[in-house]
Order: C-alpha cells, then sequence, then structure tokens
C-alpha cells in the first residue's frame, strides 16, 4: 500500500487476508449503484481499501458480525482516567473493555490555540486572575535578575558576617545590624518567592523537581533562625553547623541559571547509567576488603611500635578506607613497604595485592567512569538536540496549519458563487484562484512537504464524533474515492475527444 | 534432563542462589572480626552447608552437559572457588606452622562473593561489554611493561650501585621496577628524586621527567582514550541488545495476536460461506442502527481530525478548478476556432 495512505489512515495494521476478506464480503460493493457494466471486473482501489479496512477495525465489526458483541469496547480511555466514572465502571462490570491508542507524548509546548483559550477563559472569569499575575512576575526578566542578585548578596553578606561575627569592637556594631538586617530581609523575599509560586499552582510546584529543591534548600536554611527564636540556641552543640546552613541558600543558584540545570540533568542521567557498573565496584571492594584483612593480619596484630599503617587493615571498616586511600593511588607504595617491615608478611602475596587492587581499581574502573561519562555526555547532547529540533518542527506545523486556514478563508469566497455566475464571471473568477495558487508554491508539493510534519505533531488529536455521523464519514470517503477513480477515466475521456477534435 | 532445565534456569532458583551467595559474603565479613568469630561457633556449619550447595550446583550443572561445561567461563570460575574453598579442610588448623597459609588461604575464600556476577543478566552483559576493553587495557598493560623494563635496566646500571647509588630503591631488578611504578602513578615521587639528589645525580632529573612525561602523561592518559574508544562501541550495542530483545518478546505478542484474529475471520469466512451472498451494506445495516448520535466515539487518528478534512476538501476543491479551468479554457478556445472555421 501506498505509504502516504498509509500515514493518513494511521497504523493500519490488518494485513492483507483481512482486506481480501473484507472483500469477500462485499462481492458487490457500492459500484453496483453506478457502474454495473457488463463484465467490468471489480476495481481494487488500494485507498478504498485502506478506508474500509479502517472502517472495520474501528467498528470491530468483525466482533459484530460473529455476534460477539460483548468483546467490543464500550469505553474510551478517557472515561478510565476521569476518576468519577472510573468508580462508576468498577462498581458496574469488572470485565468492559476499554478503548485505547498509544500517542506519544511530547514536550507539551503552549500552542496558539491553547493560548486563546486561555485568554478566552481569563476575560470571562469572575475575579481578578492572580495566578496570572503571579506567573508574569516570576516569568519577568528583571524579577529574575532581581533574585540573582540578592543570592549573590546573600553570600556575600553572609561572608562578611562570619569574618565580622567575633570581633566585639563597638564601632563594628552598625555594621553587624545592617548585615542582619539584610539577612533577614533576603529570607523573606525569598519565602515571599515561593509564595508566589504558590500562588500559580500548588500542585504544579511539587511537580518540577528543581522546585522542590528550592523549598527544601530555603527550609532548611531557616531552620538555625527558628532555633534561635524559640531559644534552644545553646542547648545543642551541633549549633555552629546548623548555622552553617544559612550558607545553603547560594545553592538556589543552580535552579536559576539553564546551562546549570542542563549539567546537573547530565550528571544525574549519566549516574543512573552507571548503576551496574557501581555495584560491581561495590562488590569488589567488598572482595580485597575481606581478603585484605586476612592477608594482612599478621601486620595488623604485630607489636612493633614503629608502624606507620597498623591500624589500616584492623578491621572492616578501617580497611574499607584503606581501599578507598589505594583507588586514589595516595602513599601506596609507603604503605606497602611498611607491611614489609614485618617478616612474617608474604612479600609476593601483599605487593600482588596492592598492585591487582591498582590496576583493577585505579586504571580499570577510573577509566570505565570515564568513558561512560563521555558517552553519555554526547548522548544527552544529541537527545537535546533532537528536542530543540522537535520544538522546530511544532512550530513549523502550527505555520503551516495558519497558512492553510487563511488560505481556505481567501478561497472559499470565491469558488462559492463562482459556480453559478456567467462563463465570463467564471472565467474571471478562475483566472484569480488559479493566479493565487501559483503565486504561492504549487499547493500539492506544498502540503508534501508539510504532510509528515502534521501527522506526526497532531496534539490536537482527539476528536469526538457521534458514532452513525464516523459511520457516515467513512462509507461517503470511500464513495469518494470510487467517484474520483471515475471522475479521473472521464478526464482521460475529454481529453481524449479533444485531441481528436485538433486533429480534425 | 527437563527436570534439570527446569530447575536451573528457574528464576525462583536464581534468586535462593543469589540469598545464599549474599549470606555467605555476610558471613566472611563476620568472620573478620576476631570477637563475633569466638562468639558463633556456627559459622563453620554455616560454611560446611554452603559448600555443599554449591558443589550440589556444580553437580548439577555438569550433570546436564558434560562436555560444554568448561567451556563456559563462569562455569570454570565456579569450579575454581570450590577447589578454593575446599582447601582450608586439607591442612590442619591448629598446626602453628601452617597458620600463614591458612591465613592466606581464608583470605582468598573471598572469590565466592564474585559469583553473585553470573546470576544477573544485567551484570552478565555489563561484564561482557566491558570484556572487551579489559582486553585493550591489558595490551596497553603490556606496553606499559616493556616501557618499564627497559628504564628500569637503565636505572639499575645508572644509579643501582650499592657505593655509589641509591640501592634501596634501584638495587635489584624487582625494587627498580617497583620504583619506576610509583613513577607512573606519580606518587611521592619527588621523595625518589630527592634521595637521588642527595646522592649527586642531579642528571637523574632528566631521567625521571621523562620517563614520568612517558609513563604517566603519555600511557596512563592513553589507557582512559582507548578505553573510552571502546566503551562507545560496546556500550552502544549493549543497549541496542537489551532493546532488541524487548523489541522480540513485542513482536513475539503481536504475532500471537495476529494468529488469533486471522483463525477468527477464517471461521467467519467459514460461516458467511454457508449463509446467503449479502452485500457489504446490507450486512452492516443492522449494525447502523445500533450506533446513536448521542453516543460518541473518540478518535485520535489524523484521519478523522479537522486538519485533514480541512486540507483533504481544499485539495480536492482546488483540484476541481485546474481540471475545469483548464478544460474549459481549452474548450473555449476550440470552440472559438470551430466557429471561425
Amino acid at each position: 500500500m501506498n505509504p502516504q495512505v498509509r500515514a493518513l489512515f494511521g497504523e493500519v495494521s490488518i494485513p492483507d487476508w483481512l482486506h481480501a476478506a473484507a472483500f469477500s464480503l462485499s462481492f458487490q460493493s457500492p459500484e453496483d449503484a453506478s457502474q454495473t457494466k457488463a463484465g467490468s471486473p471489480f476495481t481494487l482501489l488500494p485507498r478504498a481499501d485502506a478506508i474500509r479496512s479502517k472502517l472495520i477495525y474501528t467498528f470491530y465489526l468483525i466482533d459484530h458480525l460473529q455476534g460477539l458483541s460483548h468483546a467490543i469496547p464500550r469505553h474510551n480511555i478517557q472515561d478510565f482516567l476521569d476518576p468519577k466514572k472510573q468508580r462508576k465502571l468498577m462498581f458496574t462490570d469488572h470485565h468492559q473493555l476499554v478503548r485505547f491508542n498509544i500517542t506519544p507524548v511530547r514536550n507539551t509546548i503552549i500552542t496558539p490555540e491553547k493560548r486563546m483559550r486561555n485568554r478566552i477563559q481569563v476575560r470571562c472569569s469572575r475575579w481578578p486572575p492572580l495566578t496570572m499575575w503571579a506567573s508574569w512576575v516570576l516569568n519577568s526578566t528583571i524579577f529574575k535578575s532581581f533574585i540573582i542578585c540578592l543570592i549573590f548578596l546573600n553570600m556575600l553578606v553572609l561572608m562578611i558576617k562570619s569574618e565580622v561575627m567575633n570581633k566585639t569592637d563597638a564601632s563594628l556594631m552598625s555594621l553587624k545590624l545592617t548585615l542582619e538586617v539584610t539577612i533577614w530581609v533576603i529570607l523573606l523575599i525569598f519565602i515571599m518567592e515561593i509564595l508566589l509560586n504558590w500562588i500559580v499552582s500548588f500542585r504544579g510546584f511539587w511537580k518540577s523537581s528543581w522546585n522542590v529543591f528550592d523549598f527544601s534548600v530555603t527550609i532548611v536554611s531557616v531552620i538555625p533562625e527558628f532555633l534561635d527564636l524559640t531559644g534552644i540556641t545553646n542547648k545543642i552543640a551541633a549549633m555552629r553547623i546548623i548555622r552553617a546552613f544559612r550558607i545553603l541558600r547560594t545553592l538556589k543558584l543552580f535552579s536559576k541559571f539553564r546551562q546549570v540545570r542542563v549539567i546537573i540533568l547530565a550528571i544525574a542521567k549519566t549516574l543512573k547509567a552507571m548503576t551496574f557498573i557501581l555495584l560491581l565496584l561495590v562488590v569488589f571492594f567488598y572482595v580485597f576488603a575481606v581478603s585484605g584483612i586476612f592477608f594482612f593480619e599478621s601486620y595488623s596484630r604485630s607489636d612493633r611500635t614503629d608502624l606507620e599503617y597498623s591500624m589500616y587493615f584492623r578491621d572492616l571498616p578501617n580497611t574499607l578506607v584503606t581501599l578507598f586511600i589505594l583507588f586514589t593511588m595516595d602513599h601506596w607504595y609507603a604503605l606497602l613497604q611498611d607491611t614489609w617491615k614485618i617478616p612474617e608478611m608474604n612479600k609476593l602475596i601483599s605487593s600482588l595485592y596492592v598492585i591487582l587492587w591498582l590496576l583493577i581499581g585505579s586504571f580499570m574502573f577510573r577509566n570505565f567512569f570515564v568513558a561512560i561519562m563521555v558517552t553519555n555526555f554526547q548522548t544527552i547532547r544529541s537527545d537535546l538536540a533532537e528536542e530543540v529540533k522537535q520544538i522546530e518542527a511544532q512550530k513549523k506545523a502550527d505555520l503551516f496549519k495558519i497558512q492553510i486556514r487563511e488560505r481556505s478563508q481567501a478561497s472559499g469566497l470565491e469558488v462559492g458563487p463562482g459556480t453559478e455566475a456567467t462563463p465570463s464571471a467564471q472565467q474571471l473568477e478562475y483566472k484569480v484562484v488559479v493566479k493565487q495558487s501559483v503565486k504561492n508554491l504549487d499547493w500539492e508539493t506544498y502540503i508534501h512537504q508539510n504532510l509528515q510534519s502534521l501527522v506526526e505533531v497532531n496534539e490536537d488529536g482527539q476528536v469526538a464524533w457521534p458514532s452513525d455521523s464516523l459511520f457516515r464519514y467513512f462509507e461517503l470517503l470511500e464513495q469518494l474515492q470510487h467517484n474520483l477513480e471515475e471522475r479521473k477515466r472521464l478526464q482521460h475521456y475529454a481529453v481524449m475527444a479533444l485531441l481528436n477534435m485538433e486533429d480534425k | 534432563m527437563v527436570l534439570e532445565f527446569t530447575l536451573l534456569f528457574n528464576p525462583l532458583f536464581n534468586s535462593i542462589m543469589i540469598s545464599i551467595i549474599s549470606l555467605n559474603a555476610v558471613f566472611l565479613g563476620l568472620e573478620t572480626d576476631y570477637a563475633i568469630k569466638l562468639l558463633f561457633f556456627s559459622f563453620q556449619l554455616a560454611d560446611l552447608i554452603i559448600i555443599s550447595i554449591y558443589t550440589t550446583e556444580i553437580l548439577l550443572k555438569f550433570y546436564v552437559d558434560p562436555l560444554n561445561y568448561w567451556r563456559s567461563g563462569y562455569n570454570l570460575f565456579d569450579v575454581l572457588v570450590l577447589f578454593i574453598a575446599y582447601l582450608p579442610y586439607t591442612i590442619d588448623k591448629n598446626d602453628i606452622k601452617h597458620y600463614r597459609t591458612w591465613n592466606i588461604i581464608n583470605g582468598f575464600q573471598a572469590l565466592k562473593i564474585l559469583k553473585l556476577i553470573s546470576y544477573n543478566r544485567g551484570m552478565r552483559s555489563l561484564i561482557t561489554a566491558l570484556g572487551q576493553t579489559v582486553k585493550t587495557v591489558i595490551y596497553v598493560l603490556v606496553l606499559l611493561f616493556l616501557l618499564m623494563f627497559i628504564f628500569a635496566i637503565l636505572g639499575y646500571g645508572l644509579y643501582g650501585d650499592p657505593e655509589t647509588g641509591d640501592s634501596k630503591n634501584w638495587g635489584n631488578l624487582a625494587s627498580a621496577l617497583f620504583t619506576l611504578f610509583c613513577l607512573v602513578t606519580v606518587d611521592g615521587w619527588t621523595d625518589f628524586q630527592n634521595e637521588l639528589d642527595q646522592r649527586g645525580f642531579s642528571a637523574s632529573r632528566a631521567f625521571t621527567i621523562v620517563f614520568i612525561l612517558l609513563g604517566f602523561f603519555l600511557f596512563f592518559n592513553m589507557s582512559i582514550g582507548v578505553v573510552i574508544m571502546n566503551i562507545q562501541v560496546s556500550w552502544v550495542s549493549l543497549i541496542l541488545c537489551l532493546k532488541a530483545e524487548k523489541q522480540a518478546v513485542l513482536q513475539a505478542k503481536k504475532q500471537a495476536i495476529l494468529q488469533r484474529q486471522q483463525e477468527e475471520v477464517n471461521m467467519l469466512i467459514h460461516q458467511q460461506k454457508t449463509s446467503e451472498y449479502k452485500t457489504f451494506s446490507e450486512l452492516v445495516e443492522d449494525f447502523k442502527k445500533t450506533l446513536h448520535h448521542s453516543d460518541p466515539m473518540v478518535l485520535e487518528d489524523f484521519c478523522a481530525s479537522i486538519p485533514f478534512i480541512d486540507l483533504y476538501l481544499t485539495s480536492l476543491d482546488l483540484q476541481d478548478n485546474t481540471v475545469y479551468s483548464t478544460l474549459y479554457e481549452t474548450a473555449t478556445k476550440q470552440s472559438q476556432t470551430l466557429e471561425q472555421i
């Protein structure tokens, strides 16, 4: 079948034998009305074929004709996803079939249609659009740069404060006061930003992990202030550390810059891809740790006082840390020479152990990590490039749709009355129409170029048809194909006739 | 034979073996601490039970396929691990002379934990993917060893003299190789250089620096580059392999469904042949009556969407227009010429 036809009618996955079956059922198709010429063979039109199969597929005619009407899905995926209807469904009958189509979910880009719909909604609403104002504020460049400046200012102020804090100079009192006030004001502005985000949409706030990160960082950094307020300050020993949480507010920078987000996303994806290798590394760590304890037992138990690294292989936690030290290849030779000081130590085993661990851990695993990161960064970069391409295809398809609408509006005004007017008026109108189509590229090639993107980017995809209209639509479409075929033949005859006339 | 197949390739069997090996790993880890070892005597008993389980598994696998057993690397590894596991029982633990060997053999017991790898399919494919790269890394290492050998002999000749030179680090081949390996991994190489400087070998700086440039900057980073090249290929093929597996499973399911459809239609055709002929439209007449206008069907296909209808109708209209225009023009022209004649 023509691949274009296939594209138009979706994945008609019904194989050929079913077409044959459909035709055998329809031995005398709708053509019996038009062309019962004696002995004319039944013409096989691939497009009519495809439409017929689509009809059969959509309405589950096979099951119906077989009498299996209970096997037909009566419900749509929308019915299932709507919680109220789902409850109703689950109460009535558990064995209902649900019809669904799997379409890949693209990036939800805001289309012009959505925008216009939103505009109408806002104009007709009762209350002033607080959410719209909040989102406008949040997305404006001034506000964004303001917040970034505040974050930098916060960092600066905290740095100065940590320097100045312990000095009890009287002249610095006013400086300390200003610093404290600045910190509190900035904190209040950050909290207000989070509140604005909540106003826009509370649920949507938690769906984006960057927002969750922002929120948690702000909350954690606010903890010392709360502890101060409630007065448990002096009772907690780790107060200094908790006070240091204030500086975490600087991490908010990470969510503000797009490039930083891309890098962090890339790192997160790479770590996910590397889970197996990390697991393998952990297994190797454990194996070498256990062997190490046994191999170096005489070294750990020795009574000599001049051993520097005697604690290094004493028990499991220490050995794990030692293995990590060897993984970074730091002072491994000194450690090895230290172990050789004991006469009971088998030099071969100890040197083999250390060198093998260096080769496996440091050489191989580190190179694996680097290589996998490089490969993954490349794939992530190509993925991002593909996303950008998709966005562009979307824009092109939108432009195409708008152009078609304009064109059909313009030509619709002329084709209508043109059919009834006098011949001269007809001539005029046809000429105008012809000029139009010539001016804007050839219509056919234009459609050809953009059809594929239109099919792929069919984002307002769901149309609710009344079922009898849909059936009638398919029937008419099939009839149309046959009529077009007939017209083609008539055209052919007309051309032949004209040529014959010319010859004469 | 079938029994063994159902037993060995059962996912339950896999999970049981994985849990036993992890238990073994935990026990090994606990044995290292002397205090705990004295408290629980059952470690010995658990060890015996686990070894017996391993032996039965190996015997089962061997029984299934005696000749091809030795082809798979995992099976060879299993046999080696079992052999190492039996060794502590061959020596007498209470004999003081054997204390050192007992320590060493115990150390090798830890290899049992590596058996975990053969039970997870993801790990296995990872190991195969990495295995290719390991081969190339080994070639690089062999090259590095050759280079080190040359420089070791040079260094021994220059600095290995027991009286005038630094015999501790360069005195014999083994220590020279060790020193050079230190230089390759650039760990504390300035100390070695200081020692040589103190003995008055000021030209030794050139030696050390040249070797560090060659060994560390060149070879070390070359190994990174080689591994990157290999991993790109094998990683991509690994992911493609996994995808292809999923696709194959999906295809099999699709085929089953299509097969069922075909059988049903054959039955239907058979039924139809026995009843009287009806045209398609008569056949679906009854069906059409069941469709109501208020019954919505939600379609997501492009062929039933509004842009498509717009496009199609516009194309048809334009087709009509062009046909009319060309035919009409030629017809009018011809009629004019005819009139003239």
